[in-house]
């Protein structure tokens, strides 16, 4: 049951009625995989993308949203939010243009420079498990027929 | 391309090394949660924001992992003595599943080989029975806590006292060991007070729904992913070996006195019974001493010293008053003697 990224179905947002109402059709997918590393018999690790049946506490996951602007015109100002399930951890992105917070979307910055707020009213470096939103907020327009990808990983809680 | 995003096929390498170094997580999400992923998107078309299209979403259902872990508590041996009743050993249950379960318990003894806390297994021991901590004060109490066959709707994550409770057979040596193994398995919870039903772990094509999966480590009688984790324990026997010795001593005879005194009658005769308890075993306590006075000689009154010591073989005549005196039977109980020691009863008698 691998499933591989050109599978992707790309259709179903375009689809939708809420899409069709829109004067431009930019559309956003989202999807999840479970990555498994399994070793074979002469101990070369192979990392496979699953589709998530099994998942236990502690599964690596990849996190996918595809974009594609399929209006006529350049789209702007494109910012994709991405609030994070409860019980994932995230565990990075390696786009470098990401930024994230850790207070539900109130303040946002690289994880380095936000802050938690312990109990007794201290304040501790963010880790990359306090992540509570990622954003991607593109400098430039999607050119009208552009497509693409953005990523991160998590970790099941 | 307008972004400076990168694909994820040119950076999956990179990132394996980054989430490879994440510990493993106790528990964890609760088995059969939907875990939802929306993104949203807003944008701009000629610097007017448009109407954004619908978030996307994806699920997928947390998996039920089965995990625990069975260990001996206190990383040392059960010292006991022979006959002794209700021994004790501890041990600790966690349920490490992301699901409330119930663990079936079984204790049993190993036949052989070397225990856990070293030596060898040398006897087995009886009426092995699992108590749980009821009180949860890590101590066993006897008609506090109560015997189990298995432990009831553990929490995620949740940790409960076991005791393997036995009694030790008379007639061991000091240094006899016996090892229990104690062997917890996962079973079905959600109906309390039963023993739920076995698990069976999701064979074959995956679901969509919630899965079952093993993930136990071995234990020390059992494999690994069989929804069991067990660990042992021992018990080893330390115990007091006595030997007796007497002797006599002429004191003091009415003609020469103390000086090369003769056993002549009338003569003073000081008789010393000694216990030795062998090194490396337990204290002998209560130590019962009864002699029969010969009928040749008469007892002194008053002269018995019990809980003296002695001096290679020699007995320092060093205890204090005490003992008894009926039917011409001398007699005197030695309050304690410690592994490696000895104590001794004193008393006089005249030759007839």
């Amino acid at each position: 049951m691998i499933r591989t990224f050109s599978a992707l179905f790309t259709a179903m947002m375009i689809a939708s009625p809420a899409l069709a109402q829109s004067a431009n059709a930019v559309s956003l997918n989202s999807d999840v995989m479970v990555e498994r590393t399994t070793t074979d018999a002469d101990g070369r690790s192979q990392v496979t993308l699953e589709e998530p049946r099994v998942v236990v506490p502690g599964d690596h996951l990849v996190f996918v949203l595809r974009y594609r602007n399929n209006g006529a015109q350049p789209a702007g100002a494109f910012v994709v939010t991405n609030p994070l399930p409860a019980a994932v951890a995230f565990q990075g992105t390696t786009d470098t243009s990401a930024s994230f917070s850790v207070d539900g979307g109130r303040n946002w910055g690289t994880i380095s420079s936000l802050e938690i707020n312990n109990s007794d009213g201290s304040k501790r470096p963010a880790r990359a498990e306090d992540v509570t939103h990622i954003r991607w907020a593109f400098a430039q327009p999607i050119p009208a027929g552009q497509a693409g990808r953005l990523m991160f990983r998590g970790i099941v809680r | 391309m307008t972004s400076k995003l990168y694909h994820l096929g040119s950076c999956s390498v990179v990132a394996l090394a980054i989430v490879g170094s994440v510990p493993a997580m106790a528990g964890g999400t609760l088995a059969g949660s939907t875990v939802t992923n929306t993104a949203s998107v807003t944008y701009q078309v000629g610097g007017v924001a448009q109407t954004p299209p619908t978030p996307a979403t994806n699920v997928f259902t947390v998996d039920r992992k089965v995990n625990l872990t069975v260990a001996e508590s206190g990383a040392a041996t059960t010292t006991v003595v022979p006959g002794q009743s209700g021994a004790v050993t501890t041990f600790t249950l966690q349920n490490t599943s992301n699901a409330v379960l119930d663990f079936a318990l079984s204790a049993t003894q190993t036949v052989g080989g070397v225990a856990a806390h070293g030596g060898t297994d040398t006897f087995d021991v009886t009426a092995p029975s699992v108590f749980r901590d009821t009180n949860g004060n890590g101590t066993y109490e006897a008609g506090t806590d109560t015997a189990v066959t298995f432990i009831d709707e553990l929490a995620i994550d949740a940790s409960v006292t076991l005791f393997v409770v036995a009694n030790v057979p008379l007639g061991l040596a000091t240094g006899a060991v016996a090892e229990v193994n104690l062997v917890a398995t996962g079973r079905e919870g959600g109906t309390a007070a039963s023993q739920g039903a076995a698990l069976t772990e999701t064979a074959g094509a995956n679901t969509a729904g919630m899965d079952t999966v093993f993930a136990d480590a071995a234990g020390v009688t059992d494999a690994a992913r069989d929804a069991s984790h067990s660990d042992d324990d021992d018990y080893t026997v330390s115990t007091a070996t006595l030997t007796l010795s007497k002797t006599a001593t002429v004191i003091s005879d009415p003609v020469n006195g103390a000086t090369n005194p003769k056993l002549i009658p009338g003569a003073v005769v000081e008789y010393c019974i000694a216990v030795a308890n062998a090194a490396g075993g337990a204290s002998a306590t209560s130590v019962a001493v009864s002699d029969v006075v010969p009928a040749q000689v008469t007892f002194t009154a008053g002269s018995i010293l019990i809980n003296g010591t002695t001096t290679g073989v020699t007995c320092n005549t060093d205890g204090v008053a005490g003992g008894s005196f009926a039917a011409g039977t001398v007699s005197g109980t030695l309050a304690s003697v410690a592994a490696g020691a000895s104590r001794t009863l004193v008393f006089r008698a005249t030759v007839n």
